[in-house]
């Protein structure tokens, strides 16, 4: 129910010095960038396979987390980026007990592969992004919807299209094929997919996630709008009155926008607001999010 | 290629190349070629069946008859153009039918371990053995339903194994390819004699116990136990007679248990509602706090007349007098303290112990407590040869010692009904799913304590073992927040006693 990779869709627009993995912009060479973000995010509706319900032994579930950011521009063309949040659980009724933990950390590299003026009313961009996840602490992904994480290393291949206009629109297109690599849980044996496994290694469905943004930035705002889709290319569904389970199909369709300022000179600091709702789903929690950071560049 | 491109490009060669998804499973069973062929099985005591001769198999036609020839053509035809399905099927089988039919008993369990969802009144949905294709769907095979699951098919399956093993010295027919060395022995073949086939024998009644344990599974259960009856012909191991007598001596013997099933309790074991009120009356009346479900909308408590049903090695009196003493009252300052030691357990949990709890869950959509056991024996049967009786007589003992682990756990469940940590104190969570029926003493210990004892008494050199997961599944359940200290150890001492009553049957029984 959990909704995998949710950290890896902040966005950040082209102002924060790109520290996002699916925006269009890289970090310009030799600068540090790097920053807090808060999220909470909830939800009082989930999907049980495609059936929409609530839980009274769950009442609202509620996910915080830190996360921390760092990005790095190696050349004008090469960022990498790392992310590692903290991430706490919490079931407001039943009797289950939350979970907390650091989550997974992130490492990526994107690279610009395109950079040159479209028509006369913009320059038109293109990257490619790999991105390695892995497990930053021992946490278990046996207790879902409560589990702070599904503890698989994954890697992700990603290409996003930018079109920035002159008169500050700007449209971006990203799309992600995502790998993931065996869960090993603490049990012998699990049931998934209709059958009785006798192991404690779970295969993990590969991911497809895009995302559209359109947006507006001049000078030290920037507002985007996005909608991205998650599509798990397998897994199957939480069965009537089951518990989710780590392999499962989690697929959701979520809009967000988000208000990014920089603050003027000297402070080299930027702040970003940001909300995003789940409009349907699959095997998740239709979850609403709320996310804060605070941005901070360095030049050397 | 650009310089800066090779560190990224070397990252995605080094994860695709982790992210292989091939699973490795613990339970591989290569193909059964048993340490010894048991051929005094025949005699060894009988459960339930008044003796081996309680079904007669009338005598097979000679090995020199003409029907004996042309069913050993048949084979030979048969064997000339084996697809690789069947040779699949054949390979799957090899493994053992008692050890195969188990695992697949295993994956029931867990397919229909599912609690009914809640009506929109806040009501429950009971499921009905009539209707097994409905919502909820039947059984609730939750952990008293499969410990009795189990040991209905073990049972069953050992006493028509050992009425086979007579009825195969009586008679001395020999396996096909050592009568016909054109036909092949795609199976281990041994000098046990081939009439009645024990694989058809096992198919015959599996299929009849599942189905009535099952219903709802009748499709894939009646073609897995086609595919081993086609298994035993196809590999050379069984004639279409050996096929068709032990078939009708498996299903003739499953009659009795099906009978017996039907009649031992279960029906009422759900309870009713006047019945669920008096047990909290009762508490009550006694001083004490009673159970109160903790879940939302309340649900009725699991299987409240479990306590009822009819046990295999214990009398009635047997269940009355092992039971362990009452638990702490709940006014107690001992309940107090070992309230805070849950508390206190579960706010500071080690990863171990976390890893622990999740090892031992066994909840709901899993094989349960008993299927664990049956996990863990398997391994042993298998890495031990035993002939295809003999694991069903470990499997038996097993499973009747967990059977009336659960009658005499529950039967204390429900005389006390005592409430759960979090009840008594609500700022306990649970690092694992909460069981919805009294807390005193824990299914957990009791199951795995008879379950060890057994074990320990047939495969000595795993006692050890065998204990230290008896005391990892029963200590499981305070790091999850679940039971008190006293419900694990009263509950161990009990299922300890439990076991006795079918280490002393075996003892007896003339395997040994």
């Amino acid at each position: 129910m959990r909704t995998a990779n949710v950290l890896w869709l902040l966005l950040v627009p082209a102002t924060m010095q790109a520290q996002t993995i699916d925006d269009g912009a890289t970090i310009p060479r030799r600068t540090l960038g790097t920053g807090l973000v808060y999220a909470h995010e909830s939800w009082s509706q989930y999907w049980e396979g495609t059936l929409k319900r609530d839980n009274q032994n769950i009442g609202t579930l509620t996910t915080q987390s830190v996360m921390w950011t760092g990005g790095y521009g190696v050349t004008d063309r090469l960022s990498v980026m790392t992310m590692l949040p903290y991430v706490r659980t919490n079931a407001s009724q039943g009797p289950l007990h939350g979970m907390d933990g650091v989550q997974d950390i992130t490492l990526a590299a994107k690279y610009q592969l395109l950079s040159t003026p479209f028509t006369d009313r913009g320059t038109l961009r293109a990257f490619v992004v790999g991105a390695v996840g892995i497990p930053a602490s021992n946490y278990t992904p046996d207790f879902l919807p409560l589990s702070i994480g599904l503890a698989s290393r994954q890697f992700s291949g990603r290409f996003t299209l930018n079109f920035q206009a002159h008169q500050g629109w700007f449209l971006n297109g990203s799309v992600a094929h995502t790998w993931r690599a065996n869960v090993t849980l603490d049990r012998p044996a699990y049931y998934t997919n209709g059958q009785l496994y006798l192991s404690n290694e779970v295969a993990m469905p590969d991911v497809f996630d895009y995302t559209v943004t359109v947006g507006y930035q001049r000078g030290r705002l920037s507002i985007p709008i996005s909608l991205s889709q998650q599509r798990t290319l397998g897994g199957s569904d939480i069965r009537r009155q089951d518990m989710p389970f780590v392999s499962n199909r989690m697929d959701f369709v979520r809009v967000g926008g988000q208000l990014m300022y920089t603050l003027p000179a000297p402070t080299k600091l930027g702040i970003h607001l940001g909300m995003s709702r789940i409009v349907s789903g699959r095997n998740v929690g239709q979850s609403t999010t709320l996310t804060g950071g605070v941005f901070h560049t360095f030049q050397f | 290629m650009r310089p800066t491109l090779r560190p990224f490009l070397l990252a995605v060669a080094v994860m695709t190349a982790g992210c292989d998804h091939t699973i490795t499973f613990s339970e591989a069973l290569p193909p059964l070629d048993a340490a010894s062929l048991d051929s005094t099985a025949g005699s060894w005591q009988m459960i339930v069946l008044s003796g081996p001769t309680q079904f007669t198999v009338a005598a097979p036609a000679a090995e020199t008859s003409a029907a004996y020839s042309a069913e050993l053509a048949a084979i030979k035809t048969a064997q000339t153009h084996l697809t690789a399905t069947q040779r699949r099927v054949i390979e799957y089988w090899a493994g053992g039918g008692v050890l195969r039919w188990n695992q697949i008993l295993r994956g029931l369990v867990a397919r229909f371990n599912l609690p009914p969802a809640p009506r929109a009144d806040g009501t429950y949905p009971v499921p009905d053995p009539e209707n097994p294709f409905a919502d909820p769907q039947f059984p609730f095979a939750n952990p008293p339903y499969a410990a009795r699951a189990y040991s209905y098919v073990s049972v069953a399956q050992y006493e028509a194994l050992k009425a086979a093993w007579y009825w195969k010295y009586q008679y001395h027919r020999r396996s096909p390819s050592k009568v016909d060395t054109g036909v092949l022995a795609l199976m281990p073949v041994s000098d046990l004699p081939a009439y009645p086939s024990e694989d058809a024998v096992l198919s015959g009644v599996t299929v009849e116990m599942l189905k009535a344990l099952f219903p709802a599974a009748v499709e894939e259960i009646t073609q897995r136990a086609a595919e081993q009856r086609n298994a035993a012909l196809w590999s050379g191991k069984a004639t279409a007679s050996d096929i068709a007598a032990g078939l009708a001596l498996g299903k003739s013997v499953a009659a009795v248990f099906v009978a017996r099933a039907g009649a031992d309790g279960m029906k009422n074991a759900v309870g009713t509602k006047a019945q669920w009120q008096a047990l909290a009356d009762t508490a009550v009346a006694h001083g004490e706090i009673p159970w109160i479900s903790q879940e939302s909308p309340p649900r009725p408590p699991m299987l409240a007349n479990f306590g009822q049903v009819q046990t295999w090695l214990m009398t009635p009196t047997d269940v009355v007098t092992e039971r362990p003493p009452a638990p702490p009252s709940t006014g107690s300052p001992q309940m107090q303290q070992e309230l805070a030691e849950v508390h206190r357990t579960v706010e500071h949990l080690s990863q171990p112990q976390l890893a622990i709890a999740y090892k031992w869950n066994d909840g709901a959509a899993t094989y349960t407590p008993p299927g664990h056991w049956n996990d863990i024996a398997t391994e042993y049967i298998r890495d031990a040869r035993m002939s295809e009786v003999r694991s069903a007589r470990t499997l038996a003992l097993l499973n009747m010692a967990m059977l009336d682990a659960a009658v005499g756990c529950w039967g204390v469940k429900f005389l006390y009904f005592n409430p759960r940590p979090g009840q008594l104190d609500p700022t306990i969570k649970t690092v694992i799913g909460l069981p919805n029926f009294p807390s005193y003493p824990s299914g957990h210990s009791t199951f795995s304590s008879a379950a060890a004892t057994v074990l320990s008494y047939v495969f000595p050199s795993g006692a050890p073992a065998f204990d230290a997961m008896r005391d990892e599944a029963s200590i499981s359940r305070l790091y999850g927040g679940i039971h008190y200290r006293s419900d694990i150890e009263r509950g161990k001492e009990h299922g300890g006693r439990i076991g006795g009553y079918a280490v002393r049957f075996g003892q007896g029984d003339g395997a040994n």
